[in-house]
């Protein structure tokens, strides 16, 4: 695949072929030298527990299987769902940034410059994916990079590279929706109406440049609804608003506390 | 591996992993390929993605597979005969099997020699003492010029015996032994029915889910047989395949890691094999039809002659039987679980492990421990420190008791050294050096030369009991201490001797001494135009480099044998040679050659003549045997219940197990009453048996032992995910974590409930996470499959408790 | 919004004691400064002294501010990161009206000057120095809209996040402003007993204290009410929040009734106000225990 720089790339993970591998995980790490964490046994599958510094992709594991002896699989009995940085478009963590250390890459991903980042944290209360922390190394805000380093040298992101059933497909992101609604649709016709496509069109954050192909609800993994996905700019108007409101009683406030002080004065 | 070769005439699997997009049903049964052989599994993904195949998997526990699969079957662990018997049953009565492809292809129409009976679980042929079964009374009935009889309305055909044998496998018995729901059952049976059509073909993908069972032959010989019924050997996108478990170790079986064989499956000679007619008479097959091409058998005496010609050289000569003399004639066997057992008895003086760690892999690791504190020295050749390097700090073990001498021989790992694998599909690839060896580590193959050497020298200066095979061993390398793998490459390749070039193909290979082939199923993988194994034209260039578009990349590394892609390939076309789904060819007659894949068959054997091969070459009878006297346990495969199992027999109660596995510990063995729960052991995608533990990316993935408990007995006994639990069996005991889930559940066997439990198997006391000390092995049963000797690690019987 | 509860997904940005520390001290001198320059410019003469308190205490409580601001970095030395974008090819000054964290940086560093200068003149005015008076008044005013927003967009900032309780309501920096307020009134009510010729101011302090607390409480209040449909009153309030909110509460009302008795002492009676003001210690404290208290629970229950 050619990787032209002013395309818009991304990521469409289609978690119904997910096979809970790994392999994007390790692979992740293994480009981009992260040590991980020190081991810990989380509920069997799910060690990693979630993103952060250390995991810049973490599979998440949900188990909906039933207790009938035989069920079809089709990824809907054990959800399996590899997480990552969703390279909003509308990104709060870019939003809240301000160090400017957050940019927008001429891949149209979202980035955190290592060496610009002072590591005040506003990006980790922003971003509703809860993807960001703090590395306590480098003492600097990370996540996923969208391979930006490999982007460059004309490599698709190690992660995608290295799944073996492409539920993590690269590409440029209009190609990326087009198969993501094909696939959509041979899921429903195959009779699986609780797949649903989360991220793929302007109703989350502007559209998600990692999006998803979903067997159940987002909040089952995490991910907020389409109602519940908001900036956090939101609340600056309202929050200035009661601030001002707030400051001109206490002003006022304060000059009648003057004047009746003085009021009391003058009978005295 | 034994029971494709006594089947289909080569234990390999028949197709390869590209090969699987192109199948329209995929059962798995015994494999977790999504957890097991992740990267194969994409073909599976890519059959169901892209042509709409469905994926059935039968498992005891509901897997990573599992959750992409199109239906999933809880099956009671070591019953997969019967649900294949089921399959079977079904195919027969309805007549559902491919007519035409079963008369060209099988053995249906053979008839059985007279003797044949089979009751109450018991095949004929049986000898009490020996607790063997005599297989040479598994005939078939001979005409008067020497060859079989054909009729396959005959009450004795081949046909006629496999309906009254499979007869009994209803679903309802289906269900009373395996605990699939009836109606799950006939779901299946009419998928697989269906692909008994020319247009349809299923695969089907196994692994040591079905190999580790005292009935493990038989499992996978069930599955073969549906499949050569359903006309599905052969075929792109068919096909009986084993999936491999270490990245060489297809290589490792067809160089002889099996003590019964040398390499290329010739069989090892027995005592009283005086010279190579006796060895001849006893290892190479005869035609049982006149066309029957019987390749293997044909043409043993010019591989085994040139097997010695390159170890002996000059010394083997035709007026010394070509050194014949000089080849071991093993008394005893020397399978895996016969080595420690001679060591545990005390019989063993030392041992040499490479590559392996016998400590955590083998059954009953309390016994093993045991057998290697028995030994006097040990010599562990490895990378890393292993659970038998180290197995004198064992807990439990105190090492002043133990008076093993024991020698960490540090090796280079695979990936600091070139060579080639051979993956499951045979295809042999080169590979490069990636690192260059850390320390001192030593290669394998430079330290077996110098002790060898060292051995040589010995025997010059003292002599011996019989120097000559030590004395007349060739070492034909640029230095002998040191040989390069490339230079052993070529040596298995092989040369003629007379023009001093190596040879293109095994077909030039003779009897009289003038050719050498360390393994002639190797022979033209390294040609004198290089090495082929090192070719790599493949998806760079589709259109070039796959001219079928069947995804065979002729040009892409070599495959054995001749850079076959999908063996059998002769069946994957109709009596006159046309493919039978023309959408998926395998080879096709074009009037003067077969075109497409290197055809299983001779190039210009035109079909329409009446002399033509028939299409099974590697097997006396020339066919596909349904019915075969290549194994140990039967002709036909019959449900056995694992040696430990929760209930009897549903079909004979008083033959339960198979009476002919190599029981060596009969002590060892849990009641019922005692350990109630059935229990199995696996991998976790996570780790790659024990070496992982010292991987730390691998180890924070999956970083301690435990146990999976389904979730229903779970609540009966208060056990959480987390909470430590013991789990037993007669042999040992593991202390670890609980992972409680419904993937396991609690099944219905001749109205019993069973519970299962599931013990994934990659923890011992040595790597990262050293807290974590408990040996799935510690469990398991040291019993072997009659014909393989393969361990029961896939069924016992556990207790579990909340500790 | 529904009455379904919120989601959150976010993890939690750590912000912890360095963080609460600059709140509370952002909190006072902010306030601290506009009380002062109210005093300076809206009240009589005698209430200079008062004032100039106010200056003292609003540049002492700025000090800590920016060192706790930058300790609280993960990369200290890169501070300068807020106001001057390093990103190479576009460098130049990061002002971000719509990311709070960006204007408060801004907002603190220029009302630092503010503060400093105000400081620096008040210190000569009593060493009896001229110092640009005409300019004195100037600088009190155009400072004191920015201790304003200084001690009140902290909450803003807080709210302008995907934080559960943070982001749920809208009142944070109204809240924090008007605690800071209170806070400042009672601390300036308070030192005045060090300051004679301070004490005419006491009465005004006194009345402003109790009306910013009056405020501060109809705004927790409000904090409440804003919670409710979201789910997020359990995790706010729930153990062992509640004895935060306790403490703030204690604070608050000790500074209510303590604030009344104070402001209906007459401005004369200094014998008085002493007395009193010796017995008010406990209750500013407890005011400003009180504010710390309020801000703590804010900050830490919502991660
Ligand atoms: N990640 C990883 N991959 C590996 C390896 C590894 O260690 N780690 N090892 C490699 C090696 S050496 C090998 S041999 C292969 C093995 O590959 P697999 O055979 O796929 O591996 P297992 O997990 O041992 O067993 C497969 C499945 O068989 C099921 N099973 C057990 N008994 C029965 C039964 O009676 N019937 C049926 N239908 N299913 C049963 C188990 O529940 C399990 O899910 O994997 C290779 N690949
Ligand atoms: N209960 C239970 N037991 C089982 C199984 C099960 O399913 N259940 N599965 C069985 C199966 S199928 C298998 S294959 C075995 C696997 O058992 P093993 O093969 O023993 O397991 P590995 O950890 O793969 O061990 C390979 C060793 O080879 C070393 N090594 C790697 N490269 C080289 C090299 O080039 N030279 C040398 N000298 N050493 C090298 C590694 O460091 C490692 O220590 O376990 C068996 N045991
Ligand atoms: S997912 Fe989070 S970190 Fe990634 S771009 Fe969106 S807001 Fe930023
Ligand atoms: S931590 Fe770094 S990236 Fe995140 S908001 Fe602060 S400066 Fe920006
Ligand atoms: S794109 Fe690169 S950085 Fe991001 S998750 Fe994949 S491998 Fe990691
Ligand atoms: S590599 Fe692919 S299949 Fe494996 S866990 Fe990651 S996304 Fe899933
Ligand atoms: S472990 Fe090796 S053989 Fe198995 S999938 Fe990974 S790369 Fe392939
Ligand atoms: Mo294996």
């Amino acid at each position: 695949m050619e990787i032209t720089p002013g395309t818009a790339y991304g990521f469409f993970t289609d978690t119904s072929v997910c096979i809970g591998c790994k392999a994007c995980e390790v692979a992740c790490k293994s480009w981009n030298l992260l040590e991980g964490n020190p081991p810990a046994f989380g509920d069997g599958y799910d060690n990693t527990g979630r993103l952060d510094a250390q995991n810049w992709r973490a599979v998440q594991f949900h188990d909906n299987v039933p207790d009938n002896p035989a069920v079809t699989g089709q990824g809907k009995a054990w959800l399996m769902m590899s997480d990552v940085c969703k390279h909003c478009q509308h990104a709060s963590c870019m939003e809240v940034c301000p160090t400017n250390a957050i940019i927008r890459t001429e891949f149209d991903s979202v980035f955190i410059q290592p060496d610009v980042c002072n590591g005040c944290r506003n990006c980790i209360s922003a971003c509703p994916y809860g993807v960001i922390e703090q590395d306590e190394h480098s003492r600097v805000a990370q996540k996923c990079t969208l391979c930006y380093d490999r982007l460059q040298g004309g490599m698709e992101p190690a992660c995608a590279k290295a799944c073996p059933t492409q539920s993590i497909q690269f590409g440029p992101l209009d190609e990326l929706r087009e198969r993501a609604s094909r696939r959509l649709d041979t899921l429903h016709a195959q009779g699986v109406p609780q797949a649903q496509l989360y991220g793929h069109d302007d109703s989350v954050y502007g559209g998600l440049n990692a999006f998803f192909l979903l067997m159940d609800e987002p909040e089952k993994y995490r991910l907020p609804d389409a109602a519940n996905a908001v900036l956090p700019s939101r609340h600056n108007k309202r929050g200035y608003l009661t601030t001002l409101a707030t400051a001109a009683l206490a002003v006022l406030g304060g000059l009648i506390a003057l004047r009746r002080r003085r009021a009391r004065d003058d009978d005295s | 591996m034994v029971s494709l070769a006594a089947t289909f005439g080569r234990g390999a699997m028949t197709n390869h992993w590209r090969d699987i997009r192109h199948a329209d049903l995929i059962l798995i049964n015994g494999a977790n390929p999504a957890e097991a052989h992740p990267v194969g599994f994409q073909w599976m993904m890519r059959a169901k993605l892209d042509r709409g195949a469905k994926m059935i998997h039968a498992d005891p526990r509901f897997t990573r597979t599992s959750a992409v699969a199109d239906k999933y079957l809880r099956i009671r662990t070591g019953t997969d005969v019967a649900y294949f018997g089921g399959l079977i049953n079904h195919v027969l009565r309805n007549n559902l099997y491919h007519d035409e492809y079963v008369r060209m292809a099988t053995n249906a129409a053979f008839v059985v020699a007279e003797g044949y009976s089979f009751d109450e679980g018991m095949f004929n042929g049986f000898d009490p003492q020996r607790k063997t079964y005599n297989a040479a009374e598994w005939a078939y009935e001979t005409g008067p010029d020497g060859f079989v009889v054909l009729d396959i309305d005959h009450p004795r055909s081949v046909l006629n015996l496999m309906r009254a044998h499979y007869n009994r496998y209803t679903p309802e018995m289906v269900e009373r032994i395996t605990g699939i729901p009836r109606t799950d059952f006939e779901e299946v049976a009419k998928l697989v029915g269906e692909t008994g059509k020319p247009d349809k073909v299923m695969t089907i993908v196994y692994a040591v889910g079905l190999t580790h069972h005292t009935t493990g032959v038989q499992l996978i010989r069930s599955g073969a047989l549906l499949q050569l019924l359903l006309g599905n050997m052969g075929r792109p996108g068919g096909g009986m395949n084993a999936e491999r478990g270490h990245a060489n170790i297809q290589g490792n079986t067809d160089h002889a890691i099996s003590w019964d064989i040398l390499p290329g499956y010739l069989r090892i000679p027995a005592p009283g094999q005086q010279n190579i007619d006796d060895y001849l008479a006893r290892s190479a097959s005869k035609k049982l039809r006149p066309n029957s091409l019987n390749f293997f058998g044909e043409n043993y005496r010019k591989f085994l002659v040139s097997l010695l010609k390159t170890w002996y050289g000059e010394s083997a000569r035709a007026d010394n039987d070509f050194a014949f003399h000089h080849l071991p004639k093993p008394a005893a066997d020397a399978s895996w679980l016969s080595i420690f057992d001679a060591a545990l008895r005390g019989r063993m003086e030392g041992l040499m492990l490479s590559g392996m760690t016998a400590t955590s892999i083998g059954p009953d690791s309390n016994q093993v421990l045991q057998a290697l504190s028995n030994l006097k020295w040990l010599c562990v050749m490895d990378s890393y420190a292993t659970t038998s390097s180290e197995f004198w700090r064992a807990p439990g073990i105190e090492p002043s008791n133990v008076q093993t001498e024991v020698l960490l021989l540090p090796a280079t790992h695979w990936i600091e050294k070139d060579g080639s694998f051979t993956n499951s599909g045979r295809w042999v690839q080169w590979k490069e050096q990636v690192l260059p060896p850390e320390g001192e580590a030593r290669h394998d193959h430079w330290m077996l030369a110098e002790a060898f050497m060292r051995v040589r020298t010995l025997y010059e200066r003292d002599g011996g009991t019989y120097p000559s095979p030590v004395l007349q061993l060739t070492m034909p390398y640029r230095d002998p201490r040191r040989p390069e793998l490339d230079e052993i490459a070529q040596e298995i390749n092989g040369r003629d001797l007379g023009t001093g070039q190596r040879l293109a193909t095994f077909a030039a290979l003779k009897d009289d001494g003038t050719t050498t082939s360390g393994d002639w199923i190797y022979c033209g993988h390294y040609p004198e135009s290089g090495n082929l194994a090192k070719r790599r034209d493949g998806i760079q260039d589709p259109a070039r480099n796959d001219p079928t578009g069947m995804g065979f990349y002729p040009n892409w590394a070599w495959s054995w044998p001749l850079n076959r892609r999908v063996l059998y390939n002769r069946a994957s076309a109709d009596p006159a040679g046309k493919p039978w789904d023309p959408t998926r060819p395998g080879i096709a007659w074009d009037g003067a050659k077969w075109t497409g894949d290197v055809p299983d068959y001779p190039a210009t054997a035109n079909p329409a003549d009446q002399a033509s091969p028939l299409p099974f070459i590697m097997t006396s009878e020339g066919m596909g045997r349904l019915f075969s006297n290549g194994v140990a346990d039967g002709p036909f495969p019959e449900h056995y219940e694992p040696v430990e199992s929760p209930v009897d027999n549903p079909l004979h109660p008083h033959q339960s197990a198979t009476p002919v596995a190599h029981i060596y510990l009969p002590d060892r063995f849990g009641s019922r009453r005692e350990f109630p729960y059935v229990a199995t052991s696996y991998r976790l995608t996570e780790h790659e048996h024990y070496v992982t533990q010292h991987v730390d990316q691998l180890v924070a993935l999956q970083p301690e032992a435990f146990v999976e408990v389904p979730a229903e007995l779970a609540r009966e006994k208060g056990i959480a995910t987390g909470d430590a639990v013991r789990v037993s069996s007669k042999r040992g005991k593991l202390e670890v974590r609980a992972v409680v889930t419904s993937r396991l559940g609690p099944l219905t066997i001749d109205g019993k409930k069973v519970y299962q439990i599931g013990i994934p198997i990659h923890w011992g006391f040595v790597g990262i996470n050293t807290g974590q000390h408990w040996l799935a092995n510690a469990l398991t049963p040291f019993v072997g499959d009659a014909s393989s000797r393969t361990p029961e690690f896939k069924a016992f019987l556990v207790n579990i408790e909340k500790l | 919004m529904t009455l379904d509860d919120a989601q959150h997904f976010v993890r939690d940005p750590d912000w912890t004691w360095y963080i609460l520390g600059y709140f509370f001290f952002a909190g006072l001198t902010g306030g601290s400064y506009l009380l002062a320059s109210m005093l300076r410019l809206f009240g009589k003469p005698e209430d200079e002294p008062a004032a100039r308190i106010g200056y003292y205490v609003s540049f002492v409580a700025l000090l800590p501010c920016p060192v706790l601001l930058t300790l609280d970095l993960g990369q200290p030395l890169r501070f300068w990161h807020m106001l001057v974008n390093t990103t190479p090819g576009n460098l130049g000054l990061n002002f971000k009206y719509w990311s709070p964290m960006s204007v408060g940086a801004w907002a603190l560093t220029i009302f630092g000057a503010f503060a400093t200068w105000s400081f620096v003149e008040a210190w000569t005015l009593d060493r009896e120095r001229r110092f640009f008076p005409r300019l004195g008044k100037l600088v009190s005013f155009a400072g004191a809209p920015l201790g304003l927003f200084v001690a009140g967009y902290t909450g803003v900032l807080l709210s302008v996040s995907n934080q559960p309780v943070w982001s749920d309501t809208w009142t944070l920096g109204g809240l924090f402003l008007a605690s800071g307020l209170s806070g400042s009134a009672a601390l300036m009510g308070w030192l005045v007993r060090f300051r004679r010729e301070a004490s005419p101011s006491v009465g005004a302090l006194a009345l402003g204290e109790r009306w910013f607390q009056i405020l501060e409480l109809a705004l927790i209040v409000a904090f409440v009410v804003t919670l409710f449909p979201t789910g997020a009153l359990e995790r706010a309030f729930g153990p062992p929040w509640f004895a935060l909110w306790a403490a703030a509460l204690i604070g608050l009302f000790s500074g209510l009734l303590s604030g009344s008795t104070r402001a209906s002492i007459s401005p004369d009676g200094t014998v008085a106000v002493r007395a009193v003001h010796a017995a008010s210690t406990l209750p500013t404290t407890l005011v400003l225990a009180g504010i710390i208290a309020l801000r703590a629970a804010i900050i830490f229950s919502a991660q």
